[in-house]
């Protein structure tokens, strides 16, 4: 390409149709998985899929600095709604990591069907900076909804699920395989929207 | 235990008629108003009635004041005071003669409400009632004898109404309201309606029952004058400058020699509509319509109030079963349908019906001024409408009940499992964080109850971190910290108990 040409396309008023399905991101806070990530980050506004092996080992550790980002001061007061969460998110250490506890809002539905409800009303409504959601069984068009939600109220949601889905189809954007090793966490991008398949070891969570 | 009393009584014999007493009043000061009639009830025993509503004379009780060394008593039940014990004794005093006292503090907001309860019961003999706290309750009811059918008739229904709710007052009529105050609160069922009798009729009444401060009744004393009739013969200049204007004002009220406009209780309006079903109704979905038609009627309703609602009461009523009642309480002020009916609809979807519906009642609670927003010219796309917090949680909480929506919050403590609580959740508060530098991290989830870890494999990572506190409510911990991994490779919380107990339990998992 000539440098007039290059010189040319960096001509504000020009729109170049290439940009147009680049997604908004987020920087994940990890530099290697940020590296391996379409747009450099989490994408917002739509559907991310956590598969994890055993709750606990490190999602809630590998979501902070998006989660901390979403809801820093100066931003609208919205609220990361934490929905079927397999035990009580812990408000000093939430503090501790640098949370407003004020802003978590904890939704526990009694029935399954009530998850995916919650869920799509708390990504659809526009109030939540970020979306949590343990719904555990869930088929695909009722993802392909909770997709629609995020979309249309430009909320990022993250569903965390057992890794016996992950040969499953699912309409996420992103979807993360995590395995725990050596006291970090091992990433396997399974799907990402404009990338590609890939992998992000010893992520140091901790 | 109302007499009939003759209607009118002797107007003021010429000894009165000198200081304070009515006649020499100048004829230029303006009379009670033609016509009015007071009807006063005094509850001597609204303290023990707040408290102990309705425990009625099963055992001795006192009520005693607040924030007295002595511990006065205020109000006793009537078993206690046929044991000897009266208002103003101390409470060794009271002790001493029934040792198996019921004592109860007196708790002046209950005594507040219940007040305010019997005002709006009073509103049903006339639209002019009066609260005068801290325990009497005034009516203008001239408009309303003929209606009741005469005083005495009034009267009685009155006493029955009170009665029926296990209250005790005494009621009495006069021309002016602070005199018919004065009867009720000297214990005498009287009737005066003629406006020139009230000095006759106050001249014959103890002192205690103008209720003055302590104070000024011991002045009062010190100058021989134990009884109202003592009190007008006082000259008018002097005692004015003596006990100040206020007390003369209110003398001249009681006799009606002037006016004394008073603070009318009005009830705040609500929404409370009925509508009955065509058929009776076994399915919620069937009672769509009728619900929208009296949505629509809250609507206007709110509408032309310029008002919203916090609260909102649903009965579904059944025939020959107590109604099924719903209370939709809403994080946020409305008043439109549209949102109520999402609300309503979502709450009816998880109700089951017991009994086919015959009728629908929908009340509102106190209307709110709606302060309306002009919805800005900027405001749109990315920016949050501030208002969408609130109507997620009250969708949310429509569906899964109150309790299935809340936030966490943390409190200044050492043992773990008591340093957050459950709150309301609240997206615009700013919270201190409590001071935790240095502290060991905590996990970011916490296990409802500690489970026990016996058998249990895995590495210890840190610790101990010792947390040894609560030995002063009985809820002592004594354990030692450790952050360990799991075979799984979960990072975990847990701790020992320190001996005698010496087991492991899982406490939290880091996330």
């Amino acid at each position: 390409m000539s440098d007039a040409l290059a010189e040319l396309l960096r001509h504000p008023a020009l729109w170049r149709g290439a940009d147009a399905g680049a997604p908004e991101t987020l920087p994940t806070g990890f530099r290697a998985l940020d590296a391996r990530l379409p747009g450099g980050g989490w994408p917002l506004f739509t559907l991310v899929e956590l598969l994890v092996p055993a709750a606990g080992i490190g999602e809630i550790r590998l979501l902070l600095p998006a989660l901390r980002s979403l809801t820093a001061a100066g931003t609208e007061p919205r609220w990361v709604a934490w929905l079927a969460p397999p035990h009580l998110p812990y408000a000093p250490a939430l503090a501790d990591a640098g949370l407003d506890p004020a802003r978590m809002l904890v939704i526990r539905p009694r029935a399954g069907v009530d998850r995916l409800w919650a869920m799509e009303q708390a990504l659809r409504s526009g109030a939540c900076a970020a979306v949590l959601g343990w719904t555990g069984e869930a088929r695909d068009p009722m993802l392909r909804r909770l997709k629609l939600a995020a979309e249309e109220g430009r909320t990022p949601g993250f569903l965390l699920r057992p890794s016996a889905h992950r040969n499953e189809h699912s309409p996420a954007a992103l979807r993360l395989a995590l395995t725990a090793r050596d006291y970090g966490l091992d990433v396997e991008i399974l799907k990402s929207r404009g990338g590609i398949p890939a992998r992000v070891e010893r992520l140091p969570v901790h | 235990m109302f007499q009939e009393h003759p209607a009118t009584i002797a107007p003021a014999t010429a000894s009165h008629r000198r200081a304070l007493a009515p006649v020499s009043a100048p004829r230029a000061e303006a009379p009670a108003r033609a016509g009015e009639l007071w009807l006063a009830a005094h509850f001597p025993r609204l303290p023990l009635d707040a408290v102990l509503p309705g425990t009625g004379q099963a055992r001795a009780a006192v009520v005693t004041a607040l924030d007295d060394p002595r511990r006065t008593v205020v109000a006793c039940n009537e078993r206690a005071a046929r044991q000897g014990i009266a208002p103003g004794m101390g409470l060794n005093a009271a002790l001493a003669r029934v040792p198996g006292l019921r004592v109860e503090e007196c708790r002046p907001a209950a005594e507040t409400a219940l007040l305010d309860r019997l005002g709006r019961w009073a509103l049903q003999f006339t639209p002019v009632v009066s609260l005068e706290p801290p325990a009497a309750v005034l009516a203008e009811v001239r408009g309303s004898l003929d209606l009741f059918g005469g005083v005495m008739a009034l009267l009685r229904r009155a006493l029955a109404g009170i009665e029926a709710s296990g209250l005790s007052a005494s009621l009495a009529l006069a021309p002016t309201a602070r005199g018919a105050l004065w009867l009720a609160r000297a214990g005498l069922a009287m009737t005066v309606t003629r406006a020139d009798a009230m000095a006759g009729i106050a001249s014959q009444l103890p002192l205690a029952c103008l209720d003055w401060p302590g104070d000024t009744v011991a002045t009062l004393a010190g100058l021989g004058i134990r009884s109202v009739a003592d009190l007008l013969r006082l000259p008018r200049a002097g005692f004015a400058t003596r006990f100040g204007p206020r007390l003369l004002d209110e003398l001249d009220e009681g006799l009606g020699r002037r006016p004394a406009p008073r603070r009318r209780l009005v009830v705040p309006e609500r929404f409370d509509e009925r509508c009955e079903l065509s058929a009776a109704a076994e399915d919620t979905a069937v009672l769509q319509p009728s619900l929208e038609h009296l949505l629509a009627r809250l609507e206007s309703f709110l509408q032309s109030r310029a008002s919203g609602i916090r609260v909102l009461r649903v009965d579904l009523l059944h025939r020959g079963a107590a109604p099924t009642r719903l209370r939709i309480a809403l994080a946020r002020l409305a008043g439109d349908a549209a949102y109520l009916r999402v609300l309503l609809g979502e709450r009816l979807g998880r109700c089951r019906l017991a009994q086919p519906v015959v009728a629908l009642r929908l009340r509102s609670g106190v209307l709110l001024p709606l302060v309306l927003r002009d919805a800005g010219l900027f405001e749109r796309g990315r920016s949050a409408d501030p208002e969408a917090t609130a109507r997620l949680l009250d969708l949310l909480r429509a569906r899964l009940g109150q309790e299935a929506v809340f936030g966490v919050l943390p409190v200044p403590e050492h043992r773990p499992e008591r340093a957050f609580r459950i709150a309301e959740p609240d997206a615009l508060a700013v919270l201190p964080v409590p001071w935790t530098a240095g502290r060991p991290a905590r996990p970011l989830w916490m296990l409802a109850e500690p489970q026990p870890l016996d058998g249990w494999e895995g590495t210890l990572v840190t610790g101990p971190e010792r947390i040894e506190t609560g030995w002063w409510d009985g809820h002592d911990v004594r354990r030692d910290y450790y952050v360990a991994f799991s075979r799984a490779g979960v990072r975990l919380w847990i701790f020992r108990e320190r001996p005698p107990g010496q087991r492991w339990f899982l406490h939290g998992v880091f996330g």
